[in-house]
């Protein structure tokens, strides 16, 4: 026999204890908790997994970036000297610190921008329906469940000064190699060759991988808009573009910040989709702070200067996930 | 630096010991077996016969080696039974890891801050930058010149620091980089033995463009293989990234007309391909016939061999190119192995070394004739398999003209040697942007040599502060 109690605190309504009625001894002994009906030892046992994680995968190499930083430490003298802020000054006065710098907002913007846009068309399109809307959702998924590394590497070969298959499309239809054609009368477009296609390539894969996540988190914010409203306003005469700017959008809002954030956050720290694509180039033109970082170093050796230009990372990162939760905060009072 | 020191006793005590059975011959050993004294060439166009020295001590426990995995495959499946052997004869466990040249880097930075994993470990560029956490292998090098000879300077260079007077890394090869072209098309416009200097390079590569519309291929990008070449054209210009006392000489007037140079190349006879290639790009572009010069190892060409016979017979190769001071080129490859000081079997790590010294001449025939000895001796074969290929060459001379490679080749930090700051320096992509930035036409060659400088400057002056780069 058992025996279901609400909790004392009126305002824990979720809070329901399950207690096994004693079959014998003293009626006056209290009921004994196991461990499944101790909430607070529950929710530990539940959390340590992601803190051990944050703390081993995450906080450990965070404190030791921060000691790389301020140390003279190098790829082959791992001995720790503190050396102060000369790391930094030594970032500072290095041209491609700040090229990096600039490029990394510049790619992390646009990428952010174009992301939430297509984010969002994509959701439209995956919450509409039609014949074969599962797999068109499983396809769509793919580009951000293949490992980044194996994905890039299947861009470089599109992307390829040679062999490119996008190259060789435009040449077919004739918007490439011919005289007076629109993408000019070379046989190639030299897509990582330029340093403005080249940032435009970097983005577009970015985008082309982030997108089906964004579109996955806003497709849960279009489901979750009362349909009620949308009849509402399509009975009192509200047409497409209407109830797209003053229902649709004000309410996917928050989630669309959520998503904007975790394009901020996985496209200012990638590293893969640089290195693979151009390591940089040409002529440092896409080069971002991970992938310096990465070159200064462990490839040059200096591994304090490497850890003071990833480290820069954080301040804007932390800035710009604070202003955007805020946002969000802003529009849930709303 | 204890271990060294005592290895390095044990070593000399085995010298003089044996030291009347080699009164004859630098590298013959008392107890070598199975050949003389620079082991014996085995069948007509067959593999050498290996020898085998006992150790100098005896040896037990495991051998941890990691490697890359070499260009040329045939060479990593003679390596692991060789390695097999040697530690079934020596009493100790073998065990080798191949991976991709360009992780190893990473690989090794990452064992050494954990203070543990391999034994030996080994890498195709210069290690300088590990030097505080590697044992000193003096006492390796100086027991393979004694039994062998004189080291290759390049190599040398390659592996001692001059300003602690410590050997980083033991050098036992190297691979030189010359040019490959593709006859059928500089025959056409009067070269049909290639260039043989820089201004003919250019003459000729802008009449095939402009006649035949193939492009060349010299790569100003962020990858080894531009780092090399334009190295190569700097100093047959006279220009260098530092002298022979590792101070900065960049900002010079060679160095512009080299720059210089280098922007008509590229007008002239390139497409902006170049700025976006990676180490395999020109290997590519030349195996798939798109390229009518480019300047890499001899492995693209015997890819093609197998791959596309046609185009493999049409390239040839020339020398490095003259230019107003000379005909310099950098190495291709340039082997370097250490042990790290957190090694657990470093006297086996030795050992195994100098039976892999003795024995290059098993590993330039595995490689193709892809790596060369640092101790020319060890390969006295070689010059029979150079003017008559044992892998198909056609004609089978075509590689005759390495034999005297070693006379056109450097180390990358020539004429100095290559140290930590010309690692940092490589390993940023200093020079191939300097070239890349007036070639595309961001900059004149003065300011773009002015801003290289101020980098290389910065580089130095921090390594200089450690005590790792002299002057």
């Amino acid at each position: 026999m058992s025996s279901v109690s609400a909790g004392a605190d009126p305002g824990a309504v979720t809070a329901v204890e399950v207690t096994e009625a004693p079959t014998t001894g003293s009626p006056a002994a209290a009921p004994r908790k196991r461990l499944a009906d101790r909430e607070g030892a529950l929710a530990w046992i539940f959390l340590m997994p992601s803190v051990a994680y944050i703390i081993v995968l995450v906080g450990v190499p965070f404190a030791l970036a921060i000691g790389f930083a301020f140390s003279d430490v190098t790829a082959g003298d791992p001995s720790f000297d503190w050396v102060g802020l000369r790391n930094f000054r030594r970032a500072f006065d290095d041209p491609v610190f700040w090229q990096s710098l600039t490029n990394t907002v510049i790619f992390t913007g646009v990428s952010m921008v174009l992301i939430v846009l297509l984010g969002k068309v994509l959701a439209n399109i995956l919450i509409a329906n039609f014949r074969g809307k599962w797999l068109v959702r499983f396809v769509v998924l793919l580009p951000w469940t293949t490992p980044v590394a194996l994905s890039s590497i299947a861009w470089l070969w599109m992307l390829d000064s040679i062999f490119s298959p996008i190259d060789w499309v435009l040449r077919e239809v004739g918007l490439l190699g011919e005289q007076g054609a629109l993408l000019g009368s070379g046989s190639n477009m030299y897509w990582l060759g330029k340093p403005g296609l080249a940032m435009a390539s970097v983005i577009a894969v970015h985008v082309w991988r982030i997108t089906p996540l964004a579109a996955v988190i806003m497709m849960a914010g279009l489901v979750a808009i009362p349909r009620d409203m949308e009849e509402a306003a399509q009975v009192d005469g509200a047409g497409y573009w209407r109830r797209m700017v003053e229902i649709t959008i004000p309410l996917v809002l928050p989630v669309a910040a959520v998503a904007a954030l975790f394009g901020v956050v996985f496209t200012f720290t990638d590293f893969a989709v640089v290195d693979v694509l151009t390591r940089g180039g040409p002529n440092n033109s896409t080069q971002v702070l991970t992938s310096w970082a990465f070159f200064r170093g462990i490839e040059g050796g200096d591994i304090g200067q490497g850890a003071a230009t990833a480290l820069f990372i954080f301040p804007i990162l932390l800035a710009a996930a604070i202003a955007i939760l805020r946002a969000v905060r802003r529009m849930d009072v709303r | 630096m204890a271990e060294s020191l005592s290895r390095r006793s044990l070593l000399r005590g085995t010298g003089a010991a044996t030291l009347g059975a080699t009164l004859t011959a630098v590298g013959a050993c008392a107890s070598e077996e199975g050949g003389g004294p620079a082991g014996q060439a085995g069948p007509e166009g067959g593999a050498p016969e290996e020898t085998f020295t006992e150790p100098s001590t005896p040896l037990s426990g495991d051998l941890r080696i990691l490697v890359w995995s070499h260009f040329v495959p045939s060479h990593d499946d003679w390596f692991a039974e060789f390695t097999k052997a040697w530690g079934d004869r020596v009493g100790v466990n073998v065990s080798v890891d191949h991976i991709d040249v360009g992780d190893v880097p990473t690989r090794i930075a990452s064992e050494i801050s954990a203070g543990q994993g391999h034994d030996l470990l080994q890498y195709i560029a210069p290690l300088s930058q590990f030097e505080p956490s590697v044992l000193d292998m003096t006492d390796v090098t100086d027991e393979a010149s004694r039994r062998w000879g004189e080291q290759l300077e390049l190599c040398r260079k390659s592996s001692f620091n001059p300003a602690t007077e410590k050997f980083y890394a033991f050098s036992p090869g190297w691979v030189p980089d010359p040019g490959n072209y593709r006859r059928s098309l500089w025959e056409p416009v009067g070269f049909p033995n290639g260039p043989t200097t820089w201004e003919e390079l250019l003459e000729g590569g802008a009449e095939i463009m402009s006649s035949q519309g193939v492009q060349m291929g010299l790569g100003m990008s962020q990858e080894i293989d531009s780092n090399m070449v334009l190295r190569s054209l700097m100093w047959s210009y006279g220009a260098a990234i530092q002298d022979e006392n590792e101070q900065v000489v960049l900002n010079s007037p060679e160095t512009i007309d080299a720059v210089e140079y280098m922007a008509r190349l590229f007008q002239d006879t390139m497409t902006e391909e170049v700025f976006a290639w990676n180490a395999a790009s020109n290997n590519q572009g030349l195996v798939a016939g798109s390229l009518s010069y480019a300047v890499n190892s001899i492995s693209a060409w015997r890819t093609s061999q197998e791959t596309n016979p046609d185009i493999a017979d049409d390239i040839f190769f020339v020398p490095a190119l003259g230019g107003p001071s000379g005909a310099i080129a950098a190495q291709h490859v340039l082997y370097n192995w250490i042990v790290p000081t957190h090694a657990a079997n470093p006297d086996a790590a030795k050992e195994f070394l100098l039976h892999y010294t003795e024995n290059f001449a098993a590993a330039t025939y595995a490689s193709k004739l892809y790596d060369l000895a640092a101790w020319s001796e060890r390969t006295p074969q070689l010059g029979g398999w150079l003017t008559s290929d044992p892998f198909g060459a056609q004609p089978v001379d075509k590689l005759a003209f390495l034999a005297e490679s070693v006379d056109w080749s450097v180390n990358i930090g020539y004429p100095g040697p290559s140290n930590t700051a010309i690692g940092e320096i490589f390993g940023t992509f200093v020079i191939p942007n300097m070239f890349a930035r007036v070639a595309r036409g961001e900059q004149r060659a003065a300011d773009s040599v002015d801003d290289a400088t101020r980098e290389i400057e910065s580089i130095f002056s921090k390594w200089r502060d450690q005590g790792l780069v002299g002057g």
